[in-house]
């Protein structure tokens, strides 16, 4: 059985992203698991929604405009867009701000996935997700679906009564709400006439029930029939409990074990969830504080996603990025960007966030930064979608001073070991193996040829946050 | 960079590195690696046109009055239609595939399809991945397939056997044994394997053995581990590699000037370098076209068919294009009908392109779609794409197909 600080650091792991040198000591006097679970809902109470300063007003101008103008437009709305990412990751890496409130939008943000091109709409869904991120599924799903970024990304203003787009119908059974082989194809034919006429007004992002795009007539939607509308199609959805364990299932991938799922537990999770009415604070809290989610086996089980890598890295290093392109850069380079998930199922996460390529970069991140080197990787245009243009220099600042006070009175013969334990999530049975390769490599070495204990624990750090085993949380 | 990378070997006390352990199991690759392995000349190139690029509109029914009935937006007039046959002809800015056509060098597949068409993105692309049926659920690719069956009959290949000019590494190409490579840049991926962290890293022997070698992996995180170590060797080993042909492979046409455009250029220098890589790999995104198709559409067959081009010509100077095969192919056409925002929902039945030196005849396989007979406004498929692999795995990669598809397919005699 793991000790109560390997397990509250996971849990900060899991619920927020990752726990902050400063904070070493609060490990050692949290005295159970309950109070760190209760501190976590604490922190997460309050909603950092992102400011709309944007100017609404040149959208509806765009249309008397000039080429010239429109373009310098569009780049001024790619470059609120860019700034928006910035401000979310630095939010999540905010030693206030990053809390399990932010995880769970982070999460959510992949489960509705939808490409986020204009700033108003990105800065409208991400708030919208904040609030709810916690708070009922219904009132989340509901608030997507009327959510203007969702209602042009996935075509439901393309949706009327004479012609109806199926996109929307079809995206939030199989991927939002209950999942495949739950449905049929005629129940997204009828869900998608329920939602026709739910649009979005495209200047100001505000949803707009149009009656007469409406289809008024009956719809048998999944066994039941009535002149149904959206809300109706939603109610249906969620009395399932299909949905509720198409949900948990998915929860328990990314915050418990992405390699193993244990049915049993995803049972559990499914019921709390599905008998609370889909309550996620709920089910979020039942999940920390099962013993089951402090078991070895779900123990650095997690490969980190490029987000998680990159604030988690932000957060253990003091990292100060000078401007904004090494934070949108780390992202793209790594296969993640926020507001720009690959398709509408997400990222597909574990494994396959690891290549070749990839690996690499992980693996010299940390050298990057304290060598102030670049990464050298072109970023590839892709011809047909918007894309965030970057640079590839990092131009970032670390700052170790909280660790090395944490560390200063180490024995320098356990420093590789106390330090792998902060920095590392690893099992029990694999930290001897770990440690015997310390002895044995060139970072020994390396650490080795330092004089004094700074340098030592700089020089560990470097070695350790390169190894595959941070990749892990 | 240099300086710094100096710099920090010496600090790294790496000046010894070449007395350091080189893992166990690499040795044993290396000198697989180094050994004249046994394989076929054939190259394979499969180009993958993502998002359901709309077959309608690519080879034209020009003479069918459904079809303009269907689409009064975003048909295509009659006299822009490059004629092919009697009856079908190609989009305007596929004019580059004309002379390759009438050159016995493209072979176009109509009505490719399977059994209850799924319209989803993801399971679609997955069924054409994994070359499963609708109802089958697979985790590797077909070509991981071929891959893990190649190594079974003891032919060790590189992982960079099958590459795909990408950062990440489709479905299609993981076994369970053996997968394929992700490569976008060459040179990129060869500084990145050289740092002296990573060398550091790669010559902590016993920690690779002790990851590797573990059969029965206690945790989930011994397993991640593992395949994190797995990865950063394998790559080790073929980045040199690569980096070698690419720098002595050359090229003289005229590629698109961008991602799409490199990325077949790129093919085209390891294939002209003599490289061992067998499989190619590379996506076209952009062709989920839900509202104002046409142009999107005509821009992206514009790059496809210019790069098409140029790598004919490349290859053909090295008489290597009689030795390459091209399949293009898309997880689903639209439907029949255009939707209200001058774009096609997702539909079934589609188009297969073949290209290759030794294709020798220009033909149409299969007959026009009817337009007459839908299955709920969608085409009805006439030829299973299992089909299309089975014929290449027999007759181009010299293989069993039934061991990689389980099941048997009726021969189309494509190549």
């Amino acid at each position: 059985m793991k000790s109560t600080p390997q397990k509250i650091q996971h849990l900060y792991w899991r619920a927020e992203f990752g726990i902050l040198p400063k904070d070493i000591n609060m490990l050692k006097t949290t005295k159970n698991i309950k109070s760190a679970v209760k501190q976590i809902f604490e922190r997460a109470k309050p909603i950092h929604k992102f400011s709309n300063d944007f100017d609404m007003h040149s959208l509806s101008a765009m249309k008397n405009m000039n080429g010239k103008q429109k373009k310098q437009l569009r780049k001024s709305a790619r470059q609120d867009v860019r700034e928006l990412n910035v401000e979310w990751v630095e939010q999540m890496a905010h030693p206030k701000k990053g809390t399990l409130r932010e995880k769970m939008a982070f999460f959510w943000h992949g489960h509705f996935a939808c490409e986020l091109k204009n700033p108003i709409f990105a800065v409208q869904q991400i708030n919208t997700i904040k609030k709810h991120a916690l708070g009922n599924f219904k009132d989340l799903v509901l608030a997507i679906a009327k959510d203007a970024a969702m209602i042009l990304y996935l075509n439901n203003q393309q949706n009327r009564k004479r012609k109806p787009n199926e996109n929307f119908a079809r995206e939030l059974l199989e991927l939002f709400t209950i999942g495949r082989g739950n449905y049929t194809e005629n129940d997204i034919k009828e869900a998608a006439r329920a939602f026709t006429g739910w649009f979005t007004n495209r200047l100001t992002g505000e949803f707009n029930f149009r009656q007469r795009a409406h289809d008024e007539g009956q719809k048998t939607f999944m066994g039941k029939t009535g002149n149904f509308d959206g809300n109706d199609i939603i109610d249906i959805i969620l009395s399932k409990k299909e949905t509720a364990h198409f949900i948990t299932t998915k929860i328990y991938s990314f915050f418990v074990n992405e390699v193993e799922p244990n049915k049993k537990n995803i049972e559990e999770l499914t019921t709390v969830f599905f008998e609370s009415d889909y309550n996620i604070e709920k089910m979020m809290k039942h999940l920390f504080l099962q013993d089951w989610f402090y078991e070895e086996q779900n123990i650095g089980s997690k490969i980190k996603s490029p987000v998680e890598f990159l604030v988690g890295m932000m957060r253990t290093l003091n990292l100060n990025f000078k401007n904004e392109d090494g934070i949108l850069f780390t992202q793209k380079v790594l296969g993640q960007i926020l507001f720009r998930p690959p398709n509408v199922a997400g990222w597909q996460g574990g494994k396959a966030w690891i290549d070749n390529a990839t690996l690499m970069v992980r693996l010299n991140y940390a050298g990057y930064i304290f060598n102030q080197a670049e990464i050298e990787i072109d970023i590839k245009d892709e011809p047909e979608t918007k894309k965030i243009r970057v640079g590839r220099k990092i131009d970032v600042s670390a700052n170790i001073n909280p660790l090395m006070k944490s560390f200063q009175k180490t024995d320098t013969k356990d420093l590789a070991k106390e330090l792998s334990d902060f920095l590392i999530q690893i099992p029990q049975n694999s930290k001897k193996e770990l440690n015997k390769t310390f002895q044995k490599t060139a970072f020994e070495a390396y650490a080795n040829a330092a004089t004094n204990q700074n340098e030592k624990i700089k020089a560990w750090t470097v070695s350790i946050l390169s190894l595959p085993e941070y990749q892990m949380c | 960079m240099k300086t710094t990378r100096r710099k920090f070997i010496g600090q790294m006390g790496l000046a010894t590195a070449g007395t350091l352990f080189v893992p166990l199991f690499l040795k044993g690759f290396d000198s697989m690696a180094a050994s004249s392995i046994k394989t076929s000349n054939k190259k394979l190139i499969i180009i993958q046109l993502s998002g359901g690029n709309d077959g309608l509109n690519t080879v034209i029914p020009f003479r069918n009055d459904i079809y303009y009935k269907e689409r009064p937006q975003i048909a295509i007039p009659q006299n822009e239609v490059i004629k092919l046959s009697d009856e079908q002809g190609l989009n305007p800015a596929l004019l580059p595939l004309k002379k390759i056509y009438e050159e016995g060098e493209l072979t176009i597949i109509n009505n490719v399809g399977y059994p209850n068409p799924d319209r989803s993105h993801f399971r679609s692309m997955d069924i054409w991945q994994t070359g499963s049926s609708s109802n089958e659920y697979l985790s590797t690719g077909w070509l991981g397939r071929y891959l893990d069956n190649i190594h079974l009959e003891n032919q060790n290949k590189p992982t960079h056997f099958a590459l795909e000019m990408d950062d990440t590494l489709s479905l299609a190409l993981k076994g369970i044994k053996k997968s394929g490579f992700a490569a976008q840049d060459l040179n990129r991926l060869k500084r990145t394997t050289s740092t002296p962290v990573v060398k550091a890293i790669l010559d902590s022997e016993k920690n690779n053995v002790a990851y590797s070698l573990k059969s029965h992996h206690e945790h989930s995180h011994d397993e991640q581990v593992s395949y994190l170590y797995q990865t950063l060797s394998n790559t080790a080993a073929s980045s040199e590699y690569l980096f070698e042909k690419n720098k002595a492979g050359k090229t003289v046409a005229n590629y698109p000037k961008n991602r799409f455009g490199k990325d077949i250029q790129q093919v085209a220098k390891l294939i002209n370098s003599g490289c061992d890589s067998q499989i190619y790999y590379v996506s076209l995104n952009g062709f989920d076209t839900h509202a104002n198709q046409k142009n999107a559409q005509e821009r992206l067959f514009k790059n496809y068919a210019e790069a098409i081009e140029a790598l004919r010509k490349d290859l053909r100077k090295t008489d290597n294009w009689n030795d390459t095969l091209v399949m293009t192919f898309s997880k689903f056409g639209r439907r029949v009908g255009e939707n209200a925002s001058r774009g096609t929902d997702h539909g079934t039945a589609n188009v297969v392109f073949l290209a290759g030196g030794d294709l020798k005849k220009k033909q149409f396989v299969g007959q026009a779609p009817n337009l007459t007979d839908l299955d709920n406004g969608d085409l009805k498929f006439k030829i299973d794409f299992r089909q299309i692999y089975s014929d290449i795995l027999k007759n181009w990669l010299k293989t069993n197909p039934k061991s990689i598809l389980n099941a048997d397919f009726e021969n189309l005699g494509l190549v």
